[in-house]
């Protein structure tokens, strides 16, 4: 699904993000993405998303070259990736069935899809009561269940998740990674960068660690690390 | 292809609501300035129609005192005959001069007017039309005659007059359409500034740039639209509650050619406003 052969990438400043990745993620595998802050978690991500492109090596997704992708169809490459991240994002303007119906409805889906997606979405995360409310109004938690019900309305092959429970306290963190592997379990290849010990300890899920841009570990039922001095939290 | 089109005509109308009183100072300008270039275009179609009729047939009129005798008459009527500069020669009574008079004037004017009054006139046609000049300084100063109208010099006058006046029209039109394309960049960069959210979730689930774009590039048309609607309002009331009379009279086609001129224009710089605010605030 997901494949890196020799993938480097520098920063215009100068800042090494990647140095020679080489990886393979396969269909419906769920991956922590480990590391400091700095370590290229997140340049990994953007290069997923085509937000940026590498300097060398070549980056395929779902068995198409993403740097081979021309501009104009990158938005079809994004709609098979759904994305969510630590600060949530939704439209604070926009009530929740809103905010997970703007995922479709800019993507050019009839009204009739939306309406019959979007009410099963919704009760999926468990938010079916909550479609009427404004983000505002809703824990941390909930805000997250909207923004993965907004990246996974439009089933994407791919769901990437960075930090996703990094704003969160440990009970919401188990409800978000509850429904992430309930989402894995349908197919969706799922990769989560995070900071979170705790949890990735107790998942017991392939674990590729990154330090200075290296892959330095890749475990397949691994841990959060053992001993290292480790950056954020 | 229904779904965008709604969401387009949704996204642009309340971007132009949010940003209502940007889009009325850009609708303004824009309705200013193509005024401007409407009524610039109207003067130099009525000027060149007018200069275009009266070159056709220049002429010369030598103006009789009312009282001027039948030997004084005959002396001018000779000499007109006589010289080579003049083609021809129609003389006018001083009946003939009070019934065109008639035409020309408000009846307040000629109804006090008695034909006694009105003087006599030889009006004629110049070889060159530059002669016309030679014709007024030989006889302005012969016994029996009024005066020498040379109508050529007022046409080259006026016609000076009316370009200058063109030019400053075309100048601070110029001025005010370049400030009113920077406003409809600055409303659009407001839009896209207010809504980069929305456009951050949407490059990320997957909406296509022009998707994006659209609404955007549909706000700056119509408020170029909008400005010139009511650009083209205020120069169809200027042809018609002051129109223009004689040569100068402008048929309706000349208008409308107008006003297809401004449409163009101002639709046109409310793409191009927006465009160029889209090129380098919204990057997708």
């Amino acid at each position: 699904m997901i494949r890196f052969e020799h993938v480097s990438k520098t920063y215009k400043n100068g800042t090494v993000a990647l140095r020679d990745v080489s990886l393979n993620i396969d269909k419906g595998e769920f991956v922590f993405l480990v590391g400091a802050s700095g370590s290229g978690k997140t340049t990994f991500l953007r290069l997923l998303l085509r937000e940026e492109l590498p300097d060398r090596g070549r980056i395929l997704e779902a068995g198409r070259d993403v740097s081979k992708v021309s501009s104009w169809r990158v938005p079809y490459l994004r709609r098979n990736i759904g994305c969510i991240f630590q600060d949530f994002r939704l439209l604070p303007n926009k009530t929740v069935f809103e905010n997970v119906a703007f995922a479709l409805e800019v993507i050019g889906r009839p009204r009739t899809t939306i309406d019959s997606q979007v009410p099963q979405i919704l009760d999926l995360v468990g938010l079916t009561e909550k479609a009427g409310n404004r983000p505002s109004e809703l824990s941390g938690g909930e805000q997250q269940r909207v923004a993965i019900a907004r990246a996974f309305v439009n089933r994407p092959l791919i769901l990437l998740a960075d930090e996703p429970t990094g704003n969160l306290d440990p009970s919401n963190s188990e409800t978000i990674m509850a429904l992430l592997e309930r989402i894995n379990r349908t197919g969706t290849t799922v990769v989560m960068a995070t900071h979170d010990k705790a949890l990735v300890d107790r998942m017991r899920r392939r674990v590729i660690e990154l330090d200075h841009g290296e892959i330095v570990r890749d475990q397949v039922r691994g841990v959060y690390g053992i001993d290292e001095p480790i950056g954020g939290r | 292809m229904r779904v965008y089109l709604r969401y387009a005509i949704r996204e642009t109308l309340s971007n132009l609501w949010r940003n209502r009183l940007m889009t009325i100072a850009a609708v303004l300008t824009v309705a200013v300035s193509l005024s401007l270039v409407g009524a610039a275009l109207l003067l130099k179609q009525s000027a060149a129609q007018a200069s275009a009729q009266w070159q056709q047939g220049t002429r010369v009129t030598v103006w009789m005192e009312p009282a001027a005798t039948g030997s004084e008459l005959g002396n001018v009527r000779s000499q007109l005959e006589s010289l080579p500069i003049v083609k021809d020669c129609v003389y006018y009574s001083q009946t003939r001069d009070y019934q065109e008079a008639k035409k020309i004037l408000p009846v307040v004017q000629w109804s006090v007017l008695k034909v006694s009054d009105v003087p006599s006139s030889f009006r004629c046609i110049p070889t060159v039309p530059s002669d016309a000049f030679v014709v007024e300084s030989t006889f302005a100063n012969q016994p029996g005659v009024y005066m020498v109208t040379a109508p050529e010099q007022q046409i080259r006058e006026m016609n000076r007059a009316i370009r200058i006046l063109q030019i400053v029209f075309l100048v601070l039109a110029a001025v005010l359409l370049l400030s009113a394309t920077v406003l409809i960049l600055n409303t659009i960069r407001m839009a896209i500034f207010a809504r980069r959210r929305e456009v951050s979730v949407m490059k990320l689930v997957g909406a296509t740039n022009w998707f994006i774009r659209i609404p955007y590039m549909t706000e700056g048309f119509i408020q170029g639209l909008l400005g010139s609607v009511v650009a083209i309002g205020a120069v169809t009331a200027l042809h018609t509650w002051y129109p223009l009379h004689n040569e100068f009279a402008l048929s309706t086609g000349a208008l409308m050619g107008t006003n297809a001129v401004v449409l163009i224009v101002g639709v046109l710089i409310g793409t191009v406003g927006s465009g160029l605010a889209i090129r380098r605030f919204l990057d997708v």
